[in-house]
Order: structure tokens, then sequence, then C-alpha cells
């Protein structure tokens, strides 16, 4: 029997951390290859959570995670790690290099990637990253924003077929923000998986669908342009909508809609 | 508190910088025993000509290396005033009788007070002291013995207090010195690094060398993280109003463990975000990784390892010998 599988397939996943209350309630996710998903939800709706399950650091109470095939649980976690990279909240706590480079190689170094290799990567992520002056330096030298990208350079070192990135670039100024995104955009066309994790609406956009969480359950689950026709389910799920769109159904409330500003705030806020 | 550097690691170029850590620390144990193996007076002065030689010649700033003496001065001083003092051999040098009456005890207690005073000028607290000590020597010594006196007594100081008491500090001048290059131009990671591969062959007796690099690698790593969260939660508990400097002995418990709490609290939650860092970037304790740093054996090595090993041999032949 051939089954067709995504690349991510979750299913009935549930998660608890205390047995007292469900964090996670009855997950069903599926992520193609190639794809980029966007998670939104509101605080502690348990987004951090759903990602550490993904990779195996959290076990589930119930249901399965498969990644392109295999299924995951403690003896095939270290596989699936091979397949999917994370990149955590805190910056700080996900330093484990004593350098910068140290950091970028940590990773690849579990791998057993040939030091000329690392080397030449070290080079080329911390060059993408805006971080290739810094090599030499120690965590208590950078800031909040610096320490995430190396998070990221050191995951991207890793050549994953998937990256998971939770708020990964809450901390970086809009300019380094933008660049970063256009390179991870680059690394999805030549065919990287994303899961992104974010509070903002507008990086949102730049996914293919967006899965919203709501208190543990996945609330909604399909394109930005589906879901942005029922404004008030956005404002259910505690978000916001991006504010091209805020000022659209304001106008439309008031009556004062001419045609083309419609199609242009339309389009302007769906990112389409 | 940002700028905290673990270790004392100054960058710089030279001879000892070139130098493999493993070699380094190999060397530096081997001459140290070698020191510890040297008698006379006149040996161990040439030991210390010579490392000072070999840190000129390895362009490394003496004063540097004074420095990272400073926190031992006490250690020193305590060590020659014990052999000095407390030594009662060979031929007696100085037989001074010594008064401790009402009048000297409270000239003494007066430049004890004016030493107190003086000590916040820290750049002269080695002067200062010795000067207080020679002055308590003086009141005791020559004051005029009037009034009530106390004790009579005959300072003395004998010929092998006085040789061994320079021979134990010019010996441990040289076991810190020694160690300071170390420290001073090897890099922390170097350094753990270079141990993990000396300890390499425990393996054996099931002592794992890597993860316990790593371990001392992320504790260097986290120091001055903890280290400015600390500071943190200070400055928070200082802006609601506690006060870390003030108050009695309960008061400062008190804050203390208002400190520590937090600390702890954060710590453990750290560590366990760091865990799972290490383990979604396919960690697993034991497993064998490469490294981005390998060691090697230089020419450099070679030259320090012969040297070692000469100077290590001359000591045992020294001691040998009659
Ligand atoms: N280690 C833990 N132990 C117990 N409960 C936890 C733990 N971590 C998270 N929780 C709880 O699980 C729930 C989901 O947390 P999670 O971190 O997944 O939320 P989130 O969606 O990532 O939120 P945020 O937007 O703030 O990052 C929260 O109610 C939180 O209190
Ligand atoms: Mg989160």
């Amino acid at each position: 029997m051939v089954m067709l599988l995504s690349f991510l397939e979750i299913r009935n996943l549930s998660f608890s951390y205390n047995q007292k209350r469900m964090v996670l309630k009855h997950v069903d996710l599926a992520v193609e290859r190639g794809e980029w998903i966007a998670v939104l939800g509101h605080n502690g709706s348990g987004k951090s959570t759903l990602a550490k399950t993904i990779v195996g650091l959290l076990r589930p109470a119930e249901g399965t995670i498969t990644v392109d095939g295999i299924t995951l649980s403690d003896e095939t976690a270290y596989d699936v790690r091979r397949k999917v990279g994370i990149v955590f909240q805190n910056p700080d706590n996900q330093f484990v290099g004593v350098t910068v480079k140290d950091d970028i190689a940590f990773g690849m170094e579990n791998l057993s990637v040939p030091k000329e290799e690392m080397l030449q990567k070290i080079a080329f992520y911390a060059e993408k990253v805006g971080m290739a002056d810094y090599l030499d330096k120690e965590p208590s030298a950078l800031s909040g924003g610096q320490k995430q990208r190396i998070a990221i350079a050191g995951i991207l070192a890793m050549k994953t077929d998937m990256i998971i990135f939770d708020e990964a670039t809450s901390m970086l100024d809009p300019t380094s923000r933008r660049e970063l995104m256009d390179y991870i955009k680059t690394l999805h066309q030549e065919g990287l998986t994303i899961l992104m994790i974010t509070h903002d609406i507008e990086e949102a956009l730049m996914a293919d669908r967006l899965v919203v969480l709501k208190d543990g359950a996945v609330f909604a689950d399909d394109t930005a342009e589906h879901l942005f026709q029922r404004p008030e389910a956005f404002r259910e799920a505690y978000l916001e909508l991006p504010s091209a769109l805020r000022i659209y159904y304001e106008l439309e409330a008031a009556g004062d809609m001419t045609p083309p500003l419609a199609t242009t705030l339309w389009r302007f806020g769906s990112g389409k | 508190m940002k700028n905290i550097v673990i270790g004392q690691y100054v960058p710089g170029k030279g001879f000892f910088y070139r130098l493999d850590p493993r070699t380094k620390i190999i060397a530096v144990v081997f001459l140290m025993v070698a020191v510890f193996l040297l008698e006379s007076i006149l040996q161990v002065s040439i030991a210390l000509l010579v490392t000072l030689f070999l840190m000129i010649l390895g362009r490394i700033s003496i004063g540097r290396v004074a420095k990272g003496l400073r926190p031992l001065f006490v250690l020193l001083v305590f060590t020659f005033s014990f052999q000095i003092f407390l030594n009662r051999e060979g031929a007696r040098l100085l037989a001074q009788p010594m008064n401790i009456g009402l009048y000297s005890l409270l000239a003494v207690l007066v430049i004890t007070v004016l030493w107190r005073l003086l000590a916040r000028f820290k750049k002269f607290k080695g002067a200062l002291f010795l000067l207080w000590l020679s002055g308590v020597y003086a009141l005791f010594a020559f004051l005029p013995a009037a009034g009530p006196i106390y004790k009579v007594f005959d300072f003395e100081i004998y010929e092998s207090g006085v040789v061994t008491s320079i021979f134990v500090v010019v010996r441990l001048l040289i076991v810190i010195s020694l160690s300071t290059v170390l420290t001073l131009t090897t890099k922390p990671t170097d350094l753990t690094q270079g141990l993990e591969s000396l300890l390499r062959p425990l393996k054996r007796l099931g002592v794992n060398s890597d993860d316990f690099a790593l371990i001392i690698s992320i504790s260097l790593r986290y120091i001055p993280t903890i280290l400015d969260e600390a500071n943190k939660i200070m400055l928070a508990q200082a802006s609601r109003g506690a006060d870390f400097n003030e108050g009695k002995l309960v008061e400062k418990v008190k804050q203390i463990v208002s400190l520590l709490i937090p600390m702890f609290i954060i710590a453990f939650k750290r560590s366990e975000d760091l865990a799972d860092a290490m383990e979604s970037r396919n960690f697993v304790p034991g497993k064998p990784r490469t490294r981005i740093h390998d060691l090697s054996f230089g020419a450099t090595d070679l030259v320090t390892a012969i040297f070692t090993v000469i100077v290590f041999a001359g000591a045992i032949v020294l001691r040998v010998l009659p």
C-alpha cells in the first residue's frame, strides 16, 4: 500500500505540560515539501510548544508526527532533526559556542561536517546574516538581534530541508529583517520548506498559507486572501489585520468605498 | 558588566601564541615540577632569570604578568613571613629586643588607623602595607620602654629563615608566572580543547573528555551572561527600594536570598532552553563530532618540547647529584 504523505504530517496531536491543561488540542497540520507556512496566534496559544513537538523535544500525549516519511519517536528524533532545523525565540538561551564562529559551527560539528567545509560555510552564512565582521566575538559582546542572526546562520548552515523560525526575527531592525527575509525567500525558491511563527502579520503575508492557533487548537488554516475575507474571525483569534485591510474594512463600514481604492487597499493588504 | 572576559587571555602575537595548547599545558606542568625539584637559592634565582628572559623573548609584557600576581600578593607575604619568623636554624642574624607596652600599642593603633585611612589609594596598597609593617616593627623595637610594659622578647631572624623564605617566594613567583603565561596567551576555548585532547586517554576509564570540555566551555560562555543577569535583578530590586549596601545582617541575608531565588529560576529555565537548542542541533552526548579548531603540532612545539625535556632532565640531575 502506498500512502501519499506530505513532507510534514501532524495528525491529532495533543500535548500537555502537566496533565491538567491541554496546551495543544487535536492539532492536524500538513506541510508540503517546499511550502511556506506562517503560524499565528495569541501569546500562550501553543505555537512554541507545537514547534518543539515537531522536532521531538516534547513528547506528545496523543497523535503522530511524520517528517519525510519518518514517524517521530525517541529512536527517530535524530533523523528527524537532520531534516528539520529550528531557530528558537530567545536568542540568549540558544547560543552554545564561546564565540560566534563556534556557535555557527556547533550544529555542523555534530553532523561531522569536515573542517574545511565548515569554515567555508561559516564565512558564507555569517556574510548572509550580516555578521561577517563578528566571527571572533563573544556572545556577551552582541546585541539581542545580533544573537538572533547568529542562531539563524547556525541553522542555515546545517542545510536541513525544513526550518522552523519561532519569532526568530523579532529583534531585528527593519532593514536587516527585510534583507534576511529576502534571503529566506531565495532559499524558499530553491526548495526550502518553512514554518514561520510570527506576530507580524505583514511578515506572515510572505507565506503560502496561514495557520492560526487559538488556545492550542487550529482555528484557521487557509490562504491569506481567504482568511482576510472574514475579518471577524481574525478578531476572534486575538489577531490584527494588516493596516491597509483595516482601513479597507473601516471605509467599507462607512459606506465610503470607491472601487479602485478598494482594489488597491485589498491588494496592498493581502500581499497579492 | 558587558565586557567581562573570562580568563586572562590577551590577544597578541609571538612565540607563545603560536604554540599548540597541549604543548603549553604539558610544558608548564613539567616546568613547574622541575622548579620544585630545585634545591638551592642559586638554582631558583637562575630559573627566575630564565623565566623572565623567556617572557621577554615571547614578547609578553612583564607588567601584565605582575598584574596576574597581584591577587596572590597576600599568599606571598604570608609564605615569606611564615618562613622568616618561625625558622630557627643556622646562624642568628638578628636579635632585636622588643617591648610590647601601653605606649607602643597605642602608637601601633595610631599608625594602623592612618594606614586604613590611606587604604583608598589602591595604587600604593602594597607599599603602604610594607610601610605599616616596618612602622609596627620600629615602634616595638625602638620606642623607649616607658609606662607599663606587658611583654619583652627578642625578635630573632636566623640565616636559614632568610634563605628559605627567599627560596620559597622565588619558587612561587616562577610557578605563578608560568601559569600566568599560559592563561595570558591561550584562549579559554583552546585551553579547554587542549585539556580535552590530553584527557582523551581517560575514555577507557569511562570519562568522556569531549563532553567534559563542552561543559567547561559552556560554563565559560554563560558566566558573563549570569553576572549580567545578577546585575539586572539587583537594579530591578534597587528600583523597588532594595538597598544592597546598607542594613543589618538579617536584611542583607534577605536581600541576597531575594537575589538568588530569581537567579536560580532563570538559570534552570536557561539550561532547559539550552539543552533544547543543543539537542535540536543534533547534539548527542558522547557521539564523535568534528571540530573547527584542530590542534596541530609544529616546529615551535618541537623547540618547546626539547627545551622542556632539557630543563626537566637538568633539574633531576641536579637533584640526584650530591
Ligand atoms: N515549560 C513549560 N511548563 C509548563 N507550561 C508551559 C511551559 N511552556 C509553556 N507553557 C504553557 O503552555 C502554553 C503555550 O505556551 P507556548 O510557549 O507554546 O505559547 P506561544 O504561542 O509560543 O506564546 P508566545 O506568543 O508568547 O511565544 C502557555 O499557556 C504556557 O503557559
Ligand atoms: Mg512562543
